[in-house]
């Protein structure tokens, strides 16, 4: 009998095929917005947490926020010793300069970094390499540039091994040793427009330093950056006043911004499941009008021995795979726009799976439900009316 | 031991309300059909036919009065009990044959025995075996469209027989067809008659409802004797 119902239902659904299309757009519409919107959001979700991944979930930030002077390029140093699980710490200062090469003159951000800092960084060097150990002890004025800072001030691309000016107050001779990857579009930040220059060079030829700008302290394999993070800071309340310092990991970041994305998805796929509302009422008025075109058809099954009940579930699983198709239409249509918009923004997709079965579930619990009043109407029929409906 | 009728009405009463108006259709009719009858029932329009044979055929029930059909009584049963007595027991052929468009000759035959529960398999040999006893068997997998009046009835016969019924109830089952290939439908009754089906045929034409071993009149809703037509 269900076969048989099910091959009823697809025989009025291919009869009328502009119809059908139609009454169906509304769920079509619905479940392809929620699950656009679900995949796109899971993408999101990834891209961020991914490039996270990569820049470090395993570090944890130390921000001076006071003008307390114990947090020198030292200070650094005495993390290891008080702190268990950490595996290198690293710091910077940044200023505002002026780089110039011949007629070339640009202004920039100038990092003073220790050689360690690029360990933990998600940028690769394109040319060239980073500046060792050695080059920060012995204050040696040399620079790795930004990917465009480079591409600005060397025009003609020969900017390692060249000399470039930084000024601050005073000009000075820096050797380009490299030059960053590009990083425009990534998450983690973009560091394009930045020169690095060592952190002792930076002390004394360019601004001495009272305090740094921040601590990149790497968590250990095996320790939890959220509980280094604790550490860290029943540390710091030991040396310095809470208000002197901010302290974050990464880790909660990505909590965070998980949460975030995650509630902001569930709410964009709730106002689109609202269309899935309004889809449903195209089903329940396409049946309204199939039950009463077909009152005739339904007369004669009567007639034949067909129970009401036999009728409702005729008409219920019309609408219900009716309903369904939609969903299936909606969810290549979902697909299909969601790698479109992505493909198009640059992220890599990720399918919603959850997203999928939740639209197949919900198409279906429409058309059950709004399919049953048209349902109940067509198996309350009486028989001998029905027989002679023209 | 003498059989029990296979329809018998006990002063069987039908009224409607149209409006104000109360319309007796049936005003305390008695009638039993004996099995392997073949009986036409007979009356111009508005005598209260049609109401007599939604009455037999369970589409119906009655205002008052008792109704058995092969043996069991009506009364009181809801609609999914009447649904399965139709199902059971009659088998309706009706004047505009009232195939199902969409599927073909065949599916048409299977409908009341997929009502009935019966497996797929046997659906289908118990239709093809029936449409070949009404000579279409070349035609089974034609849509009612591609099909003519006389063929379109065949079809609808087939089906009313096919789950084996107590009663064949036609109505007008002549009606739409042409005067040739009417009487080789009618004759089609008469070889089922003799093979012993009961058959009731409801029908304004006298000479038609001449040519059925026994007659009932029906004239304002009741039984009468005579010629109901020569008075109107």
């Amino acid at each position: 009998m269900f076969l048989e119902n099910l091959k009823l239902a697809f025989n009025s659904m291919f009869t009328n095929k502009m119809r059908t299309f139609l009454s169906l757009l509304g769920i079509v519409i619905g479940v392809g917005s929620v699950v656009t919107i679900m995949n796109l959001g899971e993408s999101v979700k990834r891209s961020i947490t991914d490039s996270m991944n990569i820049g470090g979930v395993d570090e944890v930030s130390v921000m001076p926020t006071g003008s307390n002077t114990v947090f020198s390029e030292e200070f650094a140093y005495t993390f290891k010793d008080n702190v268990l699980g950490i595996e290198s710490v690293s710091t910077y200062v940044n200023t505002t300069a002026t780089l110039r090469n011949g007629q070339e003159t640009k202004n920039a951000q100038v990092y003073g970094v220790t050689s360690n800092y690029f360990d933990s960084s998600s940028v690769d060097i394109l040319y060239g390499e980073f500046f060792t150990r050695e080059n920060n002890l012995q204050r040696d004025q040399v620079v790795v540039l930004g990917y465009d800072l480079a591409q600005d001030l060397f025009p003609g691309g020969d900017a390692v091994g060249s000399y470039v000016s930084i000024f601050r107050n005073q000009a000075k001779q820096y050797r380009v040793v490299g030059v960053l990857d590009d990083t425009s579009g990534s998450v983690s930040g973009n560091t394009n427009n930045y020169a690095y220059i060592p952190f002792n060079t930076f002390d004394q030829r360019l601004k001495s330093v009272r305090a740094v700008s921040q601590y990149i302290i790497k968590v250990k394999e095996g320790y939890n950056a959220t509980d280094v993070a604790t550490e860290i800071k029943s540390y710091l309340s030991t040396v310095a006043s809470s208000s002197d310092y901010y302290v974050s990991s990464a880790q909660e970041l990505v909590n965070m911004t998980e949460s975030v994305t995650g509630y902001l998805t569930t709410f964009l796929a709730a106002i689109a499941a609202i269309s899935l509302l309004v889809g449903g009422i195209g089903i329940m008025n396409i049946m309204l009008v199939t039950v009463v075109e077909r009152t005739r058809e339904i007369g004669i099954r009567k007639a034949l021995g067909a129970t009401p009940k036999t009728i409702r579930s005729q008409f219920l699983v019309e609408a219900t795979v009716l309903s369904l198709f939609g969903g299936l239409i909606g969810i290549i249509f979902g697909v299909i726009v969601s790698y479109v918009v992505s493909s198009a923004v640059g992220w890599t997709l990720y399918f919603s799976v959850i997203a999928i079965i939740l639209s197949l579930a919900f198409s279906s619990a429409v058309g059950i439900f709004f399919g049953w009043y048209p349902a109940a109407k067509a198996a309350a029929l009486d028989p001998i009316e029905a027989l002679s409906y023209e | 031991m003498i059989e029990k009728p296979v329809i018998q009405l006990i002063d069987v009463r039908r009224y409607y309300l149209v409006g104000e108006y109360l319309v007796k259709a049936l005003d305390g009719v008695s009638l039993s059909i004996p099995r392997g009858s073949f009986t036409a029932i007979m009356g111009p329009s508005g005598s209260g036919k049609s109401t007599m044979m939604n009455l037999i055929g369970c589409l119906d029930t009655p205002t008052s009065g008792y109704i058995t059909i092969g043996g069991e009584m009506t009364n009181g049963m809801n609609e999914a009990e009447l649904a399965y007595l139709r199902n059971e027991k009659i088998g309706f052929v009706f004047q505009q044959f009232n195939l199902l468009g969409k599927i073909n000759a065949l599916e048409n035959v299977m409908t009341p025995m997929t009502y009935a529960g019966i497996p797929h398999k046997e659906r289908r040999e118990r239709a093809e075996e029936m449409l070949e006893k009404v000579g279409l068997k070349d035609r089974m997998k034609h849509l009612p469209s591609e099909l003519s009046g006389g063929q379109k009835q065949r079809v609808a016969i087939a089906r009313a027989l096919v789950n084996d019924p107590d009663i064949l109830l036609a109505d007008e089952p002549t009606g739409a067809l042409d005067s040739k290939t009417g009487s080789e439908v009618m004759g089609l009754f008469q070889e089922l008659h003799e093979e012993g089906r009961t058959i009731v045929f409801v029908t304004h034409d006298r000479k038609l409802g001449a040519q059925c071993p026994s007659q009932v009149m029906i004239k304002d809703g009741r039984i009468v004797e005579g010629d109901v037509f020569g008075e109107s």
